[in-house]
């Protein structure tokens, strides 16, 4: 047990957390508004393989990005409709989102290359600026830029919900809706506001897994990363710092099963060591206790035309 | 969240066909968005299900699993709890029966084949029984525990196939082969193979209909799926019926992943399952809680399945666009509201102008 090897260890916990932190952050404002979403997985899967498609036809993996960000706001905009406009259920919707952008995109993938997997395409891995660094340049350029994006994203989204006026509506929609629109909030703007920022920015963590972590998109890739943000953001208490931990503790057992699988230790079957960090995230949901804060969540709340 | 909110009236039966109609327009567009003809890869897809025996019959083996996936999401949500986790337990109850299939040895089929599935219902149950446990104890989100279930699920069937329980003279990595005695008999011989698991499915639906009309704890099952805070107030324990319509929704769903590997393919391997356990979700949703009107869904999506490899050969539309459909069925059905919304207003506005006259 080196210095090195805590590095290294650090390094992939940083790596492996980043894309349950950014959708976290993403279901933040979305569950803040009232809206559950169980469609984070679909969202992500949807950016993920947006991102490679536009890195693979223009050669320019920011631009990827963008497309990634494009192909989350369109999963988002989905459930926003069906749970803002249409009064649907949440749970359901979500499932939908999920199984629909899983079923899209590997219909896509086998459509235009022919295989569940893509070809490389230009990717984000190392960040070139920050290797110039003296002694931690080493370090720090390692890492993707969609890494420091989303810690960016974090500190922009801490003062937005505690610090704007914005922030503030967004925390009374999630408790009581029927009061905000008596002091002439318009409920439904502020809940389309909270669910596009989430398929926005679950849409960067699904480009993060596909050109930040690798330079590929694969079908199953997601493999329930979005639903381990959903428990970060639970076990969070719906705050960045919160959620930062969650998502940090959540990468951690990941990065442990990774190291573990490289370093062949020997009697553990792989497949079982995969099982690690769904365990504790099944683990950590269950530590959670007392109700949640935020009493609309998962209600409906119709527009006066379109009750019968 | 009250799934019951979805129990679709007789009289609504439009919503389900129209629902259904624009799932096929929305995953019509990416065929076409493939520079495909939807029409020809739709009858194609017709053609390869219905339009010949063997067609006809891998239709009805397909559904097989499907049906019982969906009386496993009918049953949890009578007891107001949506078990989304049936792919999971389908496959851990396929399991069972493998073990049981394999390791039980020298027994006449008569007691083989309901020993393997009994094995198959406990293995579903078994893992149903974690979540449930977590529902009751800690009252946590059982969504998204189900849906991890379903990644642990796929992780340990690869450590079964892959590792502990691998043959060693496989093609394709599998288990060893079950007894000859623990496999289903047939009611169509070869080629068609058509065992006698399609019984089992109407015994079932028809047993789990009974139980919701006719006794005592299918009533406050279902009472618990109406309105949980009436019940608790009748004094019915919430807990309890919510606990055990998810063990028996496991069971079911485990049942239908061990008749699965019982009646059609004697080992267990990896992709057994295409996603029979997410078929059931829409199906259950859309047949308003009915075991038997369930199964003719079951049988539209094992057309869907059959049909899908014959429109790949024809056309060259992968056979992933049945994904594609299930999961914009699934969104229109979260829409509903709003179609049962724009219907309603269609009979209000012909009132309206009656009244006018």
């Amino acid at each position: 047990m080196t210095l090195g090897f805590f590095v290294v260890l650090l390094l992939s916990v940083i790596r492996l957390s980043t894309p349950m932190f950014i959708a976290g952050l993403g279901n933040m404002y979305c569950e803040r508004v009232g809206i559950l979403n169980l469609g984070a997985e679909g969202m992500m899967v949807s950016g993920a393989f947006a991102a490679v498609l536009g890195s693979y036809y223009t050669g320019n993996p920011w631009i990827g990005v963008l497309c990634g960000m494009v192909g989350g706001l369109v999963a988002g905009a989905i459930h926003a409709l069906i749970c803002v406009e249409f009064g649907g259920l949440h749970a359901i919707s979500g499932l939908g989102i999920t199984m629909l952008f899983n079923g899209v995109t590997k219909f896509l993938c086998l459509s235009i290359f022919g295989s569940t997997f893509t070809p490389n395409v230009a990717a984000l891995q190392t960040t070139k600026i920050l290797q110039g660094l003296p002694v931690l340049g080493k370090y720090l350029g390692a890492l993707s830029p969609l890494v420091y994006l989303g810690g960016l994203i974090a500190v922009i989204s801490y003062f937005v919900i505690f610090r704007t006026p914005y922030g503030l509506r967004v925390q009374m929609v999630g408790d009581d809706p029927r009061t905000v629109e008596t002091a002439g909030i318009d409920v439904w703007k502020m809940r389309y506001s909270g669910v596009l920022i989430c398929g926005l920015l679950c849409g960067i963590a699904g480009a993060y897994m596909s050109l930040g972590q690798l330079d590929r998109f694969f079908e199953g890739m997601i493999a329930g990363k979005g639903m381990l943000a959903v428990i970060a953001v639970k076990m969070g208490k719906w705050e960045p710092k919160g959620i930062l931990g969650t998502a940090l503790l959540l990468g951690f057992f990941d990065a442990v099963q990774l190291q573990l699988q490289i370093n062949g230790v020997i009697g553990i079957p792989p497949e079982m060591l995969q099982l690690l960090p769904y365990v504790a995230g099944i683990a950590v949901l269950s530590m959670q206790t007392g109700a949640t804060r935020l009493s609309a969540l998962d209600s409906q709340y119709l527009r006066n035309k379109y009750k019968f | 969240m009250n799934l019951n909110s979805f129990k679709l009236r007789l009289k609504d039966a439009l919503v389900p066909l129209i629902l259904i109609f624009i799932a096929f327009l929305f995953s019509a567009v990416w065929i076409s968005f493939m520079g495909k003809s939807p029409l020809e890869a739709y009858s194609a897809l017709f053609a390869g299900a219905f339009g010949s025996t063997s067609g006809i019959v891998n239709t009805i083996k397909k559904s097989v699993p499907i049906a019982f996936a969906s009386f496993a999401v009918i049953v949890s949500t009578k007891a107001n709890v949506f078990n989304i986790g049936a792919e999971g337990q389908l496959a851990m109850g396929a399991f069972g029966a493998t073990m049981a299939g394999i390791f039980l040895k020298g027994l006449p089929a008569a007691i083989h084949i309901p020993a393997a599935i009994l094995a198959a219902a406990l293995g579903g149950m078994a893992f149903a029984l974690i979540p449930a446990l977590l529902r009751v104890k800690r009252g946590i989100n059982l969504l998204v525990v189900l849906l991890l279930m379903n990644n642990i699920a796929r992780f340990l069937l690869q450590f079964f196939v892959l590792d502990a329980f691998a043959s060693d003279n496989a093609l394709v990595p599998s288990t060893d082969r079950i007894m000859e005695s623990a496999r289903l008999p047939y009611l169509i011989g070869p080629p068609y193979r058509l065992t006698i698991a399609i019984l089992i499915v109407l015994a079932v639906a028809i047993i789990l209909e009974l139980f919701f009309r006719r006794s005592t704890a299918g009533y406050e099952m279902r009472a618990v799926g109406l309105s949980p805070e009436a019940a608790r107030y009748a004094g019915i324990d919430i807990n309890r019926y919510m606990l055990l319509g998810l063990l028996l929704s496991g069971a079911l769903a485990g049942v239908g992943g061990g008749l699965e590997i019982l009646g059609n393919h004697h080992r267990l391997y990896i992709d057994f399952s295409p996603g029979y356990g997410y078929d059931g979700i829409p199906i259950a949703l859309l047949s308003g809680g009915s075991p038997l009107i369930s199964i003719l869904g079951s049988l539209l999506f094992g057309a869907l399945r059959t049909g899908s490899l014959t429109m790949q050969a024809k056309v060259g539309i992968s056979d992933e666009i049945i994904s594609v459909i299930q999961g914009s069925l699934i969104l229109c059905i979260a829409a509903n509201y709003f179609v049962k919304y724009l219907l309603n207003r269609r009979r209000a506005d012909k009132k309206g102008k009656e009244a006018a006259k």
